[in-house]
């Protein structure tokens, strides 16, 4: 099953959101996920502390650079999707488990320095596929965007759809629920309404077709 | 809200790919590349200093570099040990301190 690496050396830009929307949604629509906590920081884990996992998930902590490749491996069997969640700095860690992807999601604030710096990100993995000599697919989503487009938004996403980098839509927008998730662990459904709470769900369900959708296309070609 | 999920996994469909072997140099080729993009080795290390004694568990107090000379120096004219001058040390301040 697939391996979804989420990946960016920029901290704060919602890679451990991205992390816990994408696994409870792919749960709640059937798929078996084992989330891998690979940031010292142990936001996933703190997650999974709040409340009992919802059906179909696990969450497997402190994996650290010596053990990612194999970790990943064994958990890439048929039946489970494995969604790593790492670190928010350029580390060995995060080049090991970029190794190991099917798909790679940069989640990226849609502000100059999160672009620059998640864009190290892509580099790499471009360095990666010559060295393995594989493709690697990799796709940004940017986050905690908000109803009303920045200009600094268009502008950064125009520039990265130049470069033919993939820009996974809907991005995921600026929601209290999202963040709440760290608060009452659980998913979407299973917490006190945070905000808006149809809204979210929406967003956080496309999010994760979207990402499906990715994952269904690789396995057709 | 409506619990229904808004679209389903087709479990069966999505099967594990092969990502080819990760031997120590296939490794080493992913590291390489890495470095090369700033992603280099950030892995805890060990705590630096000298580590206690395995028999005792003791470690070295660390002191400023004359006292170290002085110390060293007077162990040597009397032939014992700094560890002797540490306990005569220890000695007189639990005296002073009613210990």
């Amino acid at each position: 099953m697939p391996v979804i690496v989420i990946a960016s050396p920029k901290g704060g830009a919602g890679k451990s959101t991205t992390a816990v929307l994408l696994g409870t949604e792919l749960a709640h629509a059937g798929a078996d996920v084992t989330m891998l906590d690979c940031d010292p920081n142990g936001s996933v884990t703190l997650w999974s502390e709040r409340a009992p996992l919802p059906p179909r998930i696990r969450v497997l902590s402190d994996v650290g650079e010596a053990g990612i490749i194999k970790t990943i491996r064994t958990h890439d069997t048929d039946g489970s999707v494995v969604i790593v969640d790492l670190e928010g700095v350029a580390s060995r860690l995060v080049s090991r488990a970029i190794s190991q992807a099917d798909l790679v999601i940069t989640p990226m604030r849609a502000t100059t320095l999160d672009a620059t710096i998640g864009v190290r990100a892509l580099s790499l993995i471009g360095e990666e596929e010559e060295a393995l000599g594989r493709d690697i697919r990799h796709a940004v989503v940017f986050t905690m965007t908000r109803a009303i487009r920045s200009k600094q938004h268009t502008g950064i996403e125009e520039s990265l759809k130049e470069q033919g980098v993939d820009i996974i839509e809907p991005a995921l927008m600026e929601r209290a629920a999202f963040s709440a998730l760290f608060e009452f662990g659980g998913d979407l459904r299973g917490m006190p309404a945070q905000g808006r709470m149809e809204g979210a769900l929406q967003n956080a369900s496309e999010f994760a077709q979207a990402v499906y959708a990715r994952l269904s296309a690789e396995e057709a070609a | 809200m409506s619990d229904k999920p808004a679209f389903s996994v087709n479990v069966g469909g999505l099967k594990s790919r092969s990502k080819g072997t990760a031997t120590a140099r296939d490794v080493e080729k992913i590291d390489r590349a890495g470095d090369a993009h700033g992603f280099v080795d950030r892995s805890p290390k060990k705590k630096r200093g000298r580590p206690a004694s395995p028999r005792t568990g003791q470690v070295h107090a660390k002191v400023l570099p004359e006292y170290s000379e002085e110390i060293a120096a007077e162990a040597t004219r009397r032939g014992v040990t700094q560890g002797v001058l540490i306990e005569e040390a220890w000695q007189l301040y639990r005296g002073k301190h009613g210990l």
